[in-house]
């Protein structure tokens, strides 16, 4: 690791005015399983000072005011995954940090991390899009509230300017009546980089028509967003296989309209068809099969993937 | 290059230390404190060689820096035998044969340790679950996880 100077913060209000002084000199370090990654890398600048975030308080919480979740930074993947109010009202989220890594990234990996890193295969980040999360970025100049699905520009860029930090992630919670689901391929279970997963969340009214449909595929398109041509095939329908594969099928025409054809087109074609038919399915079951420890990735058997 | 001070507790004593900042927690382990125990494998989080605990939590040492780890607590594989008495998963993994050239078994047993401490009652899926992010070349996993669920109260 090339040298650089180390400084360790204990507030919000510290990290801004460190931020301030050094600008894009300063690299923010939360649980540094990528950070630290990247600074071994040839030919990557490292910055000059590290700020250590590890240490601030008032951004390791969840708490659930008012029919809200707000998540704040700090939250480790595993935190979340042991987290009753998450678990209850935006299980996919949970489903999404228990698949992450292995239990040593877990513990460390944070959610800021995982969103302010913006790797296309960050397993948070469909869940919370589809949950319609917003994000607060905080300089010395004051905060600001983004969508979440508004923050990226590209692949590992996002729209933070170097003098902020990301203090908090809120959404509103699911209702009783929407169910939701995370499935993710990767190609061995423990410490797969997603290739390709969908967050979905259905909402049924009384008589079984759907009212609500969010999919949000992650690893696939360059920036995350909600299909929304895909959803609208969804509402005013009830669940049928036929249905769930006409959406699986958008999908995947929409992402091909977006990347064009390449050479991996052939094997993502069917692939994400099928995995967002699967994640639709999930949602259907009732009870919303809880996401359990021990289970890892979806495997594909069908298409001879596992 | 600047030194950083922290006030640490590693296997049960009290440190303060001035270490370095740009050191991982793996090579202020090995190098400073001689503990050489903990294995230094691919240093990218993914073969688990490194870990130990941070806080009662299993943890990758080669993606800590040093300075990360000021008042909290870190037990590594020389930690687990106390007064020369190995820890029941020495013994169980001695018993079932789980160390073949031993590369990957200090990671292994304080992924195991991380687990029963939290769940002694784990059963296989949970076994696997916590050893998930420790590769083994010679074992084949099924030694490790017998000697584990043999330590487990079940
Ligand atoms: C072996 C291995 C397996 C992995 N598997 C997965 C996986 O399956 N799925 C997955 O999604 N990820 C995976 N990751 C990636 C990584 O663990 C996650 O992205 C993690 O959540 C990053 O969080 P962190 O706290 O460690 O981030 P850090 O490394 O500390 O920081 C990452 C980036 O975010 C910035 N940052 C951090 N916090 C803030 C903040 N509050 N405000 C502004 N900027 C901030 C940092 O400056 C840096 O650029 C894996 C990594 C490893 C090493
Ligand atoms: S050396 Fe740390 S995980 Fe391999
Ligand atoms: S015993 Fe050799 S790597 Fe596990």
């Amino acid at each position: 690791m090339k040298p650089f100077e180390y400084k360790a913060v204990n507030s919000v209000e510290e990290a801004c005015s460190v931020l301030a002084e050094y600008g894009s000199d300063a690299r923010i370090l939360a649980g540094g399983t990528d950070l630290l990654i990247e600074f071994r890398k040839q030919n990557v600048r490292t910055p000059k000072v590290v700020i250590d975030i590890s240490f601030i308080k008032e951004i390791h919480s969840i708490e659930s005011p008012n029919g809200t979740i707000i998540i704040r930074p700090l939250v480790t993947h595993s935190e979340i995954v042991n987290s009753k109010v998450v678990q209850q009202y935006a299980s996919l989220l949970t489903s999404a940090a228990l698949v992450i890594g292995s239990p040593q990234i877990r513990n460390r990996g944070t959610v800021g991390g995982n969103i302010m890193n913006a790797a296309t295969c960050a397993d948070t980040v469909p869940p919370l899009i589809a949950l319609g999360a917003k994000v607060t970025l905080e300089s010395k100049a004051g905060s600001r509230q983004l969508d979440l699905s508004d923050l990226f520009i590209k692949p590992y860029q996002t729209k933070a300017k170097h003098e902020e930090i990301l203090t908090e992630i809120h959404f509103t919670k699911l209702p009783p009546n929407a169910k939701s689901s995370f499935i993710k391929l990767g190609r061995r279970n423990a410490l797969a980089i997603s290739r390709l997963s969908v967050a979905a969340i259905l909402t049924q009214d009384k008589n079984g028509k759907i009212t609500d449909a969010r999919i949000v595929p992650g690893a696939a398109l360059p920036v995350w967003k909600r299909v929304t041509e895909a959803e609208k095939i969804l509402i005013g329908e009830k669940p049928s296989i036929e249905l769930f594969t006409a959406a699986g099928q958008k999908v995947s025409e929409v992402l091909i309209s977006h990347t064009g054809r390449r050479w991996s087109t052939e094997y993502k074609e069917p692939v994400i068809a099928v995995l967002v038919r699967r994640a639709l399915e999930q949602c259907t079951l009732t009870p919303n099969p809880s996401p359990k420890l021990g289970e890892g990735s979806s495997d594909l058997s069908e298409l001879g993937e596992g | 290059m600047k030194k950083f001070t922290i006030k640490t507790i590693v296997n049960n004593r009290k440190y303060e230390f001035s270490v370095s900042q740009n050191q991982t927690l793996l090579h202020f382990l090995r190098e400073e404190l001689g503990l050489t125990g903990t294995k230094c494998g691919c240093e990218i989080g993914e073969c688990g060689a490194c870990t130990v605990l941070l806080n009662g939590e299993a943890v990758n040492s080669c993606l800590v820096l040093v300075p990360q780890i000021d008042g909290k607590e870190i037990v590594t594989v020389e930690g687990l035998s106390i007064n020369g008495k190995l820890h029941p998963l020495q013994e169980t993994f001695m018993n079932h044969d789980a160390v073949h050239c031993g590369f990957c078994t200090p990671g292994m047993l304080m992924s195991a340790k991380a687990l029963l401490d939290k769940n002694p009652k784990a059963g296989e899926k949970e076994i696997r679950t916590a050893i998930s992010g420790n590769l083994c070349r010679c074992t084949g996993y099924v030694q490790i996880v017998e000697a584990i669920n043999d330590a487990s109260e079940k």
